[in-house]
């Protein structure tokens, strides 16, 4: 069943001659427990994919569906509930508050979002999985970069989204934590029954995967099924 | 709250700085706000201690009782009743060998009348006798005691200071109070002249050849730099609360610029510009709110450290107002940088 569906997306920026066509008529869809990445240089669209399906910006034309939903024209309120309901992102800045230690990255959802959210068993648990249990009371700038990602994707799991948008998930880490982080996806994309799309140039991560998407020029075609 | 909380715990220096200024800048507002009700109340103290309500002058005084004089012939139609009492009053420069030189101002007043009735005596008690006088208590403060006998404008006579009185100063300067013949000895002038004035305590409008009657308010406003002084003083603290503000709106705006991606991130992952919003409103208000409290501690401090002399009265409503003046400020200095808050684009943190 698919959690996110994009039809026949188009995104363009400015006017005139100086318009520019980002995303050109794509369709996408990813299903629960599926690991979808979305590859291609530098400048195809990769991060307007991400922005839309993220609800981040809206389509020029086109629909975007989430869970079922028709979430197109949501409002920036809307978007801002839905975002934080149902897509969890894991940015390349690792997406961590710089003054927040650990904790409180989780405590911050649970200020805004007040159900929904895991219980302190299964962040516990969560924790352990992604060996940072022993982290929860640093600051992000104590931890190195694999750290700091391990913890972005817990505080992106923590609020039990259906569909994890990771930005150049692996951009930063050694070969050894490309594969740690690609299992690790892999693991929660089954476990725990998550879409998660990965916009990435990293190729290490391909075995991972249960789709590959390739993005040039604004146009999305399927690599891999 | 929480997240306001938070990033000033991390970046202590930063906001202890902003702290800082805001701490300097209440401190400075207590200060010259005390200083300003100090010296106005040295300026109004014997007026409002003879719970003045009228004044009847000389309409040619320019409303100054120093200027005014009335004789017997002004005040022919004028009908005393125990709220009235007749005042003279000349600047004299009182001298004793061990003493320093004090210039004050001499009041003659009639014992049958309420203002030498009403007067406050601290110690020794008010002057009976032409040859006496009761002071103010601020001579104490400058060696004068009890029994101490003073020359007025290098005269022969000696006058006895026979009491200390409260609240006894008239436009900054010590008052001396006495006998309306003392006053008449002290002022030559002509044999028929009654007082310089006739101070009411209930609002009255007597008129008369020569003759009229001032509201307290257009009375006090007369006395020489009054108004001016309390303007500047006005004026200056108008200008630390408009400083106050610039220095929070700036601060809180550039803070705000820096941490645009940050935001871009938060809103990104779903939290809501409000909260945004409510983290920086709650830094502002956290920071003045530090910031007037510790102004206000060191304001006490220096009040009880400071000598006597000093004009300086740190009233409960000076701190009330300052604190609420502050506040607002804060708030509004919060306000400026919500646009850019609004204006966050979340798309950004991708």
């Amino acid at each position: 069943m698919s959690v996110i569906e994009l039809k026949d997306v188009s995104k363009s920026y400015g006017q005139g001659d100086a318009k520019v066509n980002a995303l050109k008529n794509i369709n996408f869809e990813a299903q629960k427990g599926e690991v979808v990445l979305i590859e291609g240089p530098s400048g195809a669209g990769k991060s307007t994919f991400l922005t839309i399906a993220g609800a981040l910006q809206k389509p020029t034309s086109g629909e975007v569906f989430i869970g079922k939903k028709d979430v197109t024209n949501y409002s920036p309120k809307q978007a801002d509930a839905l975002r934080l309901d149902k897509i969890g992102f894991v940015l390349q800045a690792y997406n961590l508050v710089p003054y927040l230690t650990v904790r409180e990255q989780f405590i911050l959802v649970d200020k805004v979002k007040k159900t929904g959210n895991l219980s302190k068993e299964a962040l516990d648990r969560l924790l352990d999985e992604l060996g940072i249990s022993q982290l929860v009371n640093k600051y992000p700038k104590e931890l190195s970069g694999g750290q700091q990602q391990r913890v972005a994707i817990a505080r992106a799991l923590y609020a039990d989204p259906a569909i994890i948008l990771a930005d150049e998930p692996t951009a930063s880490l050694d070969s050894e934590k490309v594969e740690e982080v690609g299992k690790l996806f892999k693991t929660l994309a089954k476990q725990k029954e998550k879409a998660i799309i990965l916009v990435t140039h990293d190729l290490r991560l391909n075995k991972y995967s249960d789709k590959i998407y390739e993005m040039l020029d604004g146009h999305l075609s399927l690599k891999k099924k | 709250m929480f997240l306001a909380l938070k990033e000033i715990k991390y970046e202590k220096l930063r906001y202890g700085l902003i702290t800082l200024m805001i701490f300097l800048i209440a401190y400075l507002i207590f200060m010259l706000s005390s200083l300003s009700v100090g010296l106005a109340s040295e300026n109004t103290q014997a007026v409002n201690s003879w719970q003045t309500q009228a004044v009847v002058l000389n309409d040619n005084s320019n409303v100054s009782l120093s200027q005014s004089l009335l004789t017997k012939e002004d005040l022919k139609d004028f009908k005393k009743t125990k709220n009235d009492s007749y005042v003279g009053i000349v600047p004299i420069v009182m001298k004793e060998k061990k003493h320093q030189t004090i210039s004050a101002q001499f009041i003659g007043l009639n014992k049958d009348e309420y203002i030498y009735k009403d007067l406050e005596v601290v110690s020794g008690r008010k002057a009976k006798h032409n040859d006496e006088i009761a002071v103010d208590q601020i001579l104490w403060n400058r060696g004068y005691r009890l029994g101490d006998k003073v020359t007025l404008n290098g005269s022969d006579q000696k006058y006895k200071i026979v009491g200390f009185l409260k609240n006894a100063k008239i436009n900054i300067a010590p008052i001396a109070y006495g006998t309306m013949a003392t006053w008449k000895k002290l002022r030559p002038m002509a044999p028929n002249v009654e007082a310089s004035g006739i101070i009411s305590k209930k609002n009255l409008d007597f008129k008369a050849k020569n003759v009229r009657s001032y509201d307290k308010q257009t009375f006090v406003n007369k006395l020489p730099g009054y108004t001016a002084q309390n303007s500047t003083f006005e004026l200056m603290i108008g200008f630390l609360f408009v400083i106050s503000l610039i220095v929070i709106a700036v601060f809180l705006y550039i803070l705000t610029i820096q941490k645009m991606p940050n935001y871009a991130v938060l809103r990104a992952q779903g939290i809501p510009s409000k909260t945004l919003i409510g983290a920086t409103l709650s830094q502002s208000l956290i920071l003045v709110i530090i910031g007037t409290v510790l102004a206000y501690l060191l304001m006490l401090l220096t009040v009880s450290v400071m000598p006597a002399t000093v004009p300086i009265d740190f009233a409960p409503w000076i701190m009330i107002s300052t604190i609420a003046g502050m506040i607002l400020m804060g708030a509004i200095g919060g306000l400026i940088p919500i646009r850019s808050i609004l204006k966050v684009d979340p798309s950004k943190a991708v």
